[in-house]
């Protein structure tokens, strides 16, 4: 068990170095995406200036809600580890995975916290700008429950969104280039995982439907707990269905391995 | 000017031989920016569920104003993109050498070496979603103002490409940046919001100093209310300013070029 950890945990500080090798582009990252936020001020103000509440929110939450998505997104979101696992296996450095004592799966995890370390850490700087600017605005639910059920959902949510990813990244062993399938599947994640709106001011049957797909546990879930949009008996029954699509995801991630593997030539490395 | 265009038709001819060839890839892309002019006009669709007016502007006005954003940025992917992205990618790795050992504009040269073809189908659905619009206001604008349109858009497309030689130029400085070229697709969002919506400093910043809430309502302003003076000459002025900086801008960074080091 130790071994096993003191393992990871050496690929966990490599990445840790290797990802503050490009703490530029990620800072450069964080600084645009407050022209995001930019973006959602002015048009969810415009879009308020004649109601008082969408779908049952205040400007306010609802800014809020846009806020933690971002942060969400720097803490617990796939960046480019399905380009990385991809190059990685059509280069050959592969190679040596396969032959050493390491299992894949877990070397790339502990890259992928590494590099949400940094990430996470990179976008509290543009966070010290955005939340002076928006205090009058932000506004949380006080109940403790939220709090204390956000690290877990959090963590599931990396999961998920590492697992999606690496999933792209195998599609490699069958496919020379996988950019057209992962920026497709950007934009459903986008929509679907409530980067574009909040999904509850979807119509109500889009919306039942999208809490049995994987893209609701990627970071809208925890987003939504932290801000208010979902109630206490919605959070646990929500926790089963990321339990069980962190389960699926990884037997998907062993087959495609697997089955990969057979295919893979092992040219270079 | 012919021999450019005589190099532009040999790079155009190249490119759909080449998509001739990766008929799955050209069939992929072309869902992948559908889908993603998809999800920006369901936003206006679920904003306008709940809400009749966005600073003013109708649903169907508002579906004319995003329509023209993505006919510009649809030109901009098929006519520049690629050429653009791999621009940024050979400045790190020291292969844009290839280019500068060409007789001819660099710039040029490295701006339009490859055409997207699913980019300039996905433009038709971009008119697409104008026209729906359009014929939903019961619009009917005259020939002028249909040709007004156009050289706007046309303006439109300078400007956005001026934008990302800027941004992508940013790699003679930064040679650790990747993907530093997605900020654009950050600044262009801007570009989907009507003119009124911006007050104070954000109305500085975005429509007076960056040109994008002008490359979008200007041209949708020509359908909605007919030629407006005001509107033109702003456009035509931010196309100039930004095309000369770019350049300037992309010629001070290849000043710092130094190729690759093996």
């Amino acid at each position: 068990m130790f071994p096993a950890f003191a393992k990871y945990r050496q690929s966990f500080l490599i990445g840790l170095q290797s990802n503050l090798v490009y703490r530029m582009n990620f800072a450069v990252r964080g600084f645009f995406s407050l022209f995001h936020l930019a973006v959602v001020f002015i048009l969810w103000g415009a879009a308020y200036s004649h109601n008082e509440s969408i779908g049952g929110f205040s400007f306010g939450q609802t800014l809020t809600y846009f806020l933690v998505m971002l942060v969400m997104q720097f803490f617990v979101g796939a960046f480019n580890e399905d380009y990385q696992i991809s190059e990685e296996i059509r280069s050959g450095l592969i190679n040596q995975f396969i032959l050493k004592p390491i299992n894949y799966f877990s070397y790339r995890f502990s890259i992928f916290l590494a590099a949400r370390f940094v990430t996470g850490a990179l976008i509290l700087i543009p966070l010290l700008v955005a939340v002076p600017l928006l205090k009058d605005y932000l506004t949380l639910p006080t109940e403790a429950w939220r709090y204390l059920l956000l690290a877990p959902a959090m963590m599931f949510s990396a999961l998920i969104q590492f697992s999606i990813a690496y999933c792209f990244g195998m599609l490699t062993f069958w496919f020379l280039e996988i950019q057209g399938f992962v920026i497709l599947s950007m934009a459903i994640e986008s929509l679907l995982g409530g980067q574009m709106f909040p999904l509850d001011l979807l119509p109500a049957w889009i919306f039942n439907a999208a809490k049995f797909l994987p893209f609701y546990y990627q970071t809208y879930f925890p987003t939504a707990i932290l801000t208010g949009r979902i109630e206490f008996a919605a959070t646990i029954q929500g926790f089963g269905i990321q339990l069980l699509w962190v389960l699926v995801l990884l037997a998907v991630n062993q087959l495609l391995w697997t089955r990969g593997l057979r295919r893979h030539t092992a040219v270079g490395g | 000017m012919t021999k450019y265009f005589q190099i532009w038709l040999a790079s155009a001819r190249y490119s759909i031989t080449r998509t001739l060839m990766f008929r799955f890839d050209f069939f992929l892309w072309a869902l992948v920016e559908l889908f993603w002019m998809g999800v920006n006009l369901l936003l206006i669709s679920v904003i306008y569920e709940h809400t009749d007016s966005i600073a003013g502007w109708s649903k169907y006005e508002m579906l004319l104003l995003v329509g023209t954003s993505l006919l510009v940025q649809r030109f901009l992917m098929g006519f520049f993109w690629s050429s653009l992205f791999e621009m940024g990618r050979n400045i790190k790795s020291g292969a844009f050498d290839f280019f500068l050992a060409q007789p001819g504009n660099i710039l040029f040269m490295a701006s339009t070496r490859k055409l997207d073809l699913d980019g300039l189908c996905n433009s038709l659905v971009a008119m697409g979603v104008v026209a729906y619009a359009a014929h939903r206001l019961n619009l009917h604008p005259s020939a002028l103002d249909l040709l007004l349109y156009a050289v706007m858009i046309f303006c439109g497309l300078i400007i956005h490409y001026s934008m990302l030689v800027m941004t992508i130029s940013l790699a003679f400085w930064i040679t650790s940046a990747q993907g530093i070229e997605g900020s654009y697709f950050t600044l262009a969002e801007f570009s989907r919001l009507p003119r009124e919506a911006f007050k104070g400093i954000s109305s500085v910043l975005f429509v007076w100093l960056l040109p994008v809430v002008v490359v979008s309502n200007a041209p949708a302003q020509i359908l909605l209310h007919g030629f407006q003076p005001a509107w033109v000459l702003a456009l035509v002025a931010a196309t100039l300013a930004w095309f000369a900086t770019a350049v300037f801008v992309f010629h001070r960074g290849l000043r710092r070029y130094a190729s690759a080091s093996s």
